[in-house]
């Protein structure tokens, strides 16, 4: 009976609640204590009523009795308050613990269902087990132990606490506990306690090879397997050489051929400790199937069925039952998700259909569901379930791959990979390597589902559909790589919708948005706005090393899209096209015969220099700047700068002159003649500050395009280069047309080049140009994990003539207009950024349309956010 | 802005009493944050010149204005131009002149005529040099205009959009400066408040005299006053005065009051549903549009559901949503600014007690919107020629392919039918992307035309010989649900 092995074991969870119970004296405070001291606790995992006492009310007990009666109520007043708060802090520090998964065991009599119920509430609210272990000692023990006590509870509610503890301990197994415990004081010594490890948590060791849905579709299941080392062994198992496992997303069955063979294979597989494979939703129907509930199948469950039937045919039913006995077991246990590690740190999460973050590595019903069917937001008119995107919420740092929901491409987004390719549509079956973090797909030897609603199919249909407007139109978020999730407001959605109807180029051409830039923070040299050194100042702050300072030209933004051929757009865009050129807020840029030709000569130069070749790409995308400004703004330009030029200067000439007729005939207007001096030499620079930026044009003749983001070739963006690389494939695009120019540029990397910088920017200021973008030395650059400003503009003392007035330079003025404030125009200038990026990979990926114009109208709403517009 | 006034002759001298200010002070005040500033020139016995500017502060100015967003606002000819703003930075420096209440000795020559040199600007007006000459010559004066200097490095404009006016004649000073203080406003055409009670008064006192004779009355009502409404106040206010003489000025009203609470607008034409250059036969032909529609819808079977799809402010489907057997009407517009005309009108329905009354709809043809499937009737009224050729067909199978209504209604204008109206432009509205012949449109329908559907071209408005009808329409109707009636 002594015999270690023999002793009946309790096992404690390795996360969430138990309560002991039982009433005083019965021994809960001695069995945790001997747990603590086998090891089996840490002192931290106990949590008692009484240390709660004594933490918020100084005292674990206070006797009232024998005292005067108003002396007693006091007494007993105080106690109930006291236990009040000592309750409601331990709830909340179980609810903490919870969270973080921790185990907590509670210490108190917990003698009443009540008492029990809110722990077991918690316990579900945290997706955690809730355990209870009851002490069950004989009355005549409890008595007599409490007679010793220092502080004795008394008699009388000894004999109470014993009654209500048989009464309510009958009921115990149907309150809702994961498991129920008790106790006979006499059986204390014989028992073993033990903790179970979180069954969820598997080590990565020397790798593992996630598989996205298999659908019984074998023969690529193998192929893919072989490619990735896998070799069969005598027992029918494929090893790896290297001791690397497989792991199923689940879903290998259904829809597919050869659902039984598949399911055998990782049965085997996961017993045999070589493979790991999660719950899903067809793995969970076909377990209640085979374990002989009543389901109905579809969604090509049926063809398990169909199979499972053959099967009895051909080798007898005794062996179908057999069969389906095992497999019954080996699904109904697969768990819900896995959490794999190193180094006792979380890694990778698998989960068939999702998970969210607070759930991983704990399990309830609820997460089961979550994680086979995903985040389901009811049902669209067709029945299927229409999908919330989880993943945007996920923040927790570990990397999520999944499957159940098609995707034609593995879905990178936000730290979840995507990886079922619809192998079973027709589609890829893809395997997913970690450490290595690289994709192995097999194509499928055809579309085996059958399925009138094939998922690729109807994807590769809709591609270029219109975007669904109920899912924007009250504001929506989208999950970028670059920023995580960027919200946007239903106001300014409308506002987009309204401009997207009204005036830009088709939806499916507008690819990006450029983003808004901010100045740096205002010059400390009282003599200016805007300084470069602040510029500077920032990215060294940001631990930024190494800068671009580019030439800023004063034109109109333009995004340039070129390509190769008008056939080369159907793939992307869905029709034949030539390119298409349009403005920052995305109306088209120059009248249809214009465009045209502009496109028309760019093709045919970069066809001559044999670009598309040079660089196997079949189209061009670049975010550029047209000079001349006039070529655009002509209309602006005359009915604003030049008309209050001509007024201003018509005005301060005259009354120059009549100033100093006065002063003449001896009035004392010297200040008023000095003031009127200045302010006509102001209204001279206003005037000539516009001209620079404007020439006669003929035609293409005097069209400039100055190039400064290469933003995407065929299947490629170059968001991982340096700016100098961007501004040598500008300085080649120049190379190859007239249209084309290069820009001038600097590196930053010391003080010297700092000032060296500075001198040449005050001296192209000066003789009128806009100024300088001062960029870090990569196109997208992080401080820690923050996106940093993609870059800071510093314009020239003449040019913010145009932008803040002719008098801006009056002291005064300036002091005043020092305050402002650039933080939202930052914060937009990152969004907007990160919505640009996203938008250009969603579309070289060939993307939806749809999901490409949620990033591009999330920008344009950003835009109709107002902010300062002469920042 | 400035304003010279000089006067030469015998009597000149008299000028600066009238104006109340010490020739040898600067006169130097700051008029609720601008700076108003006089001197003379020169004032003896026989020539008198006063300067008067005004500096207002280039950032005080632009602020709470409602487009403060705009990136122009500092880049502003406010501050430069005589306008309103200008008439109320002077007006106090100006008072003595203006009320005539001068010094007892003095008030003799507030009806004295001086031979007057008035020169002003720089004046930012669409009015054409010769109606600016107009403006001031049946008053007495020689009109000089002088343009500002407009020399660029490229081309850009052919002369400056500012002038300079010089006036020379014979009158009294407060005459002079009550004339100013109206037409400068009047050249200006930019009003830096809401017209109210306070601008009929000032037109009614400054014009005491001499607006009613100019012969450019109207113009001048118009350009002061703005809304036909305030016009009719003033005009009737005079024909008050004229049967209560004499005159008081304080005639009780409220004089902050704003005549009707409506701001100014810039006097842009609102894009709207009716076609610039068919003023006349235009009104006519939308109702006839909404006539045939409305009437084509009442004779369908099934119209239970309906969506204006382009519903702009609203008219046709607050008809619609009229006939009889109509259950629902979607109004689906994507300007923010129509649908809030639109909603009003729709408010105006509820109100009237009207049982079904249309349901404003944030959407766009662009964007798939699942809630518009299987309607009974889908209307496109001039909708599909404000899109571009290329983006329509995507839009018509949307239409037809996902949202199946039971009948769809397109009309668009006939570009034959342009002939009729001698226009003088290419197309019948600015934003027109095309305007098709009959033939065209009956072969985009055709192209359109999904599975299920047959189409049948019908025309709105008077018929011409060869030229066919103004408005042509296209009716869809769903073939499958004719077959199981």
């Amino acid at each position: 009976m002594m015999n270690e092995d023999t002793r009946r074991t309790i096992r404690l969870p390795h996360a969430g609640i138990v309560l002991l119970m039982g009433p005083s004296n019965s021994g809960k405070s001695t069995l945790l204590a001997r747990l603590v001291e086998e090891g089996v606790l840490l002192q931290t995992e106990v949590v008692s009523s009484d240390q709660f006492r004594m933490l918020v009310g100084d005292d674990v007990y206070i006797d009232w009795r024998g005292r005067p009666k108003h002396e007693a109520d006091i007494l007993y007043n105080d106690y109930q308050r006291i236990s009040e708060q000592a309750f409601a802090a331990m709830e909340t520090i179980l609810r903490m613990r919870g969270g973080l998964g921790k185990l907590s065991v509670v210490d108190a009599t917990h003698l009443y269902p009540d008492d029990r119920r809110k722990y077991i509430d918690l316990a579900h609210r945290l997706d955690l087990p809730v355990v209870v272990v009851a002490l069950d000692v004989p009355e005549e023990a409890l008595l007599k132990r409490d007679a010793g006590r220092a502080e004795p509870r008394g008699k009388q509610r000894v004999k109470q606490q014993a009654h209500q503890f048989k009464r309510t301990v009958r009921g115990l197994k149907e309150e809702g506990f994961d498991s129920v415990y008790i106790l006979k004081d006499a059986q204390l010594p014989e028992l073993r306690f033990e903790r179970r490890s979180n069954p969820l948590l598997k080590e990565i060791g020397p790798g593992i090879d996630i598989i996205g849905d298999i659908h019984g579709c074998w023969d690529e299941m193998i192929e893919l397997i072989g490619k990735l080392g896998y070799v069969p062994g005598e027992e029918g198992l494929y090893l790896h050489p290297e001791g690397r496992k497989l792991v199923s997303v689940g879903d290998v069955m259904s829809r597919g051929p050869q659902s039984i063979r598949t399911m055998m294979f990782w049965q085997q597989h996961v017993e045999a400790g070589a493979a790991y494979m999660v719950d899903s939703n067809h793995g969970w129907k076909i377990a209640r199937y085979l374990s002989g509930r009543d389901v109905s199948l579809s969604h090509g469950d049926e063809r398990v069925a169909d199979e499972l039937a053959q099967l009895a045919q051909e080798h007898g039913s005794e062996a179908a039952s057999q069969w389906r006995q095992r497999m019954s077991h080996f699904l109904l246990e697969a768990p819900s998700h896995l959490v794999f590690t190193k180094n006792g740190v979380r890694h990778v999460v698998v989960a068939h259909a999702g998970i969210r973050d607070e759930a991983i590595g704990k399990q309830s019903k609820r997460i089961s569901d979550f994680c086979r069917y995903g985040d389901t937001d009811g049902f669209d008119a067709a029945g299927k379930p229409v999908r919330k995107e989880w993943y945007a919420h996920h923040n927790t740092g570990e990397l999520i791959v999944w499957g159940h929901d098609p995707r034609v491409q593995p879905a990178v987004v936000n730290h979840t990979i995507n990886i079922d390719q619809g192998v079973v549509f027709g589609g890829q079956l893809t395997a997913y390597r970690y450490p290595e973090k690289a994709f192995v797909s097999v194509q499928a030897a055809r579309d085996y589902s059958e399925a009138a609603d094939n998922p690729l199919k109807e994807w590769a249909r809709r591609r270029f559909s219109p975007p669904n407007l109920r899912r924007l139109i009250e504001g929506y978020s989208v999950v970028t790589d670059s920023y995580g999730e960027v919200e946007v407001r239903g106001e300014f959605v409308k506002a987009a919708i309204d401009t997207v109807s009204h005036f830009t180029v088709p939806i499916e051409e507008l690819l990006y948005i450029p983003p808004t830039m901010s100045p740096p923070a205002v010059s400390e040299d009282e003599a200016y706005l805007e300084h470069p050194r602040e510029a500077f100042a920032y990215y060294r702050a940001q631990g930024v090393q190494t800068m671009v300072a580019e030439k800023k030209h004063m034109g109109s933004r333009a995004i340039l899209t070129i390509y190769k051929d008008e056939a080369a757009a159907i793939p992307y865009i869905g029709y034949p096209s030539a390119g298409s050129i349009y403005t920052r807020t995305g109306r088209a840029f120059f009248p249809n015969q214009m465009e045209h030709k502009v496109l028309g000569q760019l093709q045919q130069d970069l066809r001559t220099s044999e670009y598309f070749e040079r660089y196997d790409t079949d189209i061009l995308v670049l975010d550029a700047e047209i000079l001349p400004w006039n070529l655009k703004a002509k209309e602006l330009i005359a009915a604003q700068y030049a008309h209050v030029a001509e007024a201003a200067m018509l005005d301060r000439t005259k009354l120059l002159v009549k100033l100093k007729e006065a002063q003449a005939a001896g009035r004392e207007v010297g200040d008023w003649i000095e003031e009127g001096e200045r302010k006509l030499a102001n209204a001279e620079t206003f005037g000539q500050a516009f001209q620079y930026y404007c020439w006669d044009v003929d035609e293409l003749e005097g069209v400039r395009i100055a190039s400064f983001h290469i933003l995407a070739h065929g299947g490629e963006t170059f968001f991982d280069r340096t700016h100098v690389w961007h501004m040598e494939h500008a300085r080649e695009l120049a190379g190859c047309s007239k249209l084309f120019m290069e820009t001038e540029y600097r590196v930053i990397t010391d003080a010297a080049s700092e000032e060296e910088a500075i001198a040449w920017w005050a001296e192209m200021t000066e003789t009128g140009h806009e100024g300088i973008v001062v960029k870090p030395e990569f196109y997208r650059t992080r401080n820690g994990s923050k996106l940093v400003q993609p870059a800071l503009k510093v314009r020239g003392r003449r040019y913010l003539h145009i932008i803040y007035g002719m008098d801006y330079l009056e002291p005064d003025n300036l002091k005043r207009l020092k305050q402002r404030k650039t933080r939202k125009k930052e914060k937009h200038a990152l969004l907007e950024f990160a919505l640009g990026m996203e938008g250009i990979e969603r579309f070289v990926r060939k993307d939806s349309v749809e999901r490409m114009h949620e990033c591009v109208l999330a920008a344009l709403a950003l835009e109709s956010d107002p902010v300062d517009p002469r920042l | 802005m400035h304003l010279i006034i000089r006067a030469e002759g015998t009597d000149a001298r008299a000028v600066s009493y009238l104006l109340a200010k010490n020739p040898n002070n600067l006169y130097d005040r700051d008029e609720k944050g601008v700076r108003v500033r006089l001197v003379y020139t020169v004032c003896t016995d026989d020539e008198v010149e006063a300067v008067l500017y005004a500096t207002p502060d280039p950032v005080d100015l632009v602020k709470g204005s409602p487009d403060s967003y705009d990136i122009t606002q500092y880049i502003n000819d406010r501050e430069f131009v005589v306008s309103s703003l200008f008439c109320t930075y002077i007006r106090s420096a100006l008072g003595t002149a203006l009320n005539g209440k001068t010094k007892e000795e003095y008030l003799p020559w507030v009806t004295h005529s001086f031979p007057f040199t008035l020169s002003f600007g720089p004046v930012a007006s669409n009015l054409p040099d010769a109606i600016v000459e107009q403006l001031f010559e049946p008053l007495g004066y020689k009109v000089e205009l002088e343009r500002g200097v407009a020399d660029y490095s490229f081309e850009l404009k052919s002369r400056s959009s500012v002038r300079y006016v010089t006036l020379r004649g014979e009158v009294t000073l407060q005459q002079a400066l009550r004339q100013l203080l109206i037409l400068i406003p009047v050249l200006d055409d930019y009003k830096h408040h809401y017209v109210g009670q306070d601008e009929i008064d000032k037109l009614a006192r400054y014009g005491e005299g001499w607006l009613d004779p100019h012969p450019l009355r109207e113009l001048i009502l118009k350009r002061s006053l703005r809304f036909s409404n305030i016009i009719a106040q003033f005009e009737a206010r005079l024909r008050r005065e004229a049967a209560l003489s004499p005159v008081n000025a304080d005639d009780g009203t409220d004089g902050q009051s704003m005549a009707d609470g409506e701001p100014q607008t810039d006097g842009e034409p609102r894009m709207g549903e009716e076609p610039q250059t068919e003023e006349q036969p235009k009104i006519r032909l939308n109702e006839l549009r909404y006539q045939a529609i409305t009437n084509l819808v009442s004779g369908l079977d099934a119209k239970r559901t309906i969506v204006d799809y382009g519903s702009g402010e609203g008219k046709l489907a607050a008809r619609l949503s009229s006939v009889e057997g109509v259950a629902e009407v979607l109004a689906v517009e994507p300007s923010a600014m129509s649908q809030l005309r639109a909603i009003e009108r729709f408010d105006k329905l509820a109100d009237h007690g009207q049982k079904v009354v249309p349901t404003p709809v944030t959407g766009s043809l662009f964007y798939y919107d699942e809630t518009l499937r299987g309607k009974d009737v889908i209307v496109l009224c001039e909708v599909i020629e404000h899109i571009d050729a290329p983006r329509l067909n995507k839009v018509m199978d949307t239409v037809l392919n996902e949202y199946r209504p039971q009948t769809l209604i397109v009309t668009t204008p006939n570009r034959e039918y342009n002939a009729v109206y001698e226009m003088d432009q290419s197309m019948r509205h600015n934003d027109h992307r095309f305007e098709w012949t009959r033939g065209e449109f009956a072969d985009a329908c055709d192209r359109w035309r999904t599975s299920g559907y047959t189409v049948e071209m019908q025309g709105i408005g008077e018929e011409v010989a060869g030229l066919g009808q103004p408005t042509q329409m296209a009716v869809f109707s769903r073939r499958e649900e004719r077959e199981q009636r």
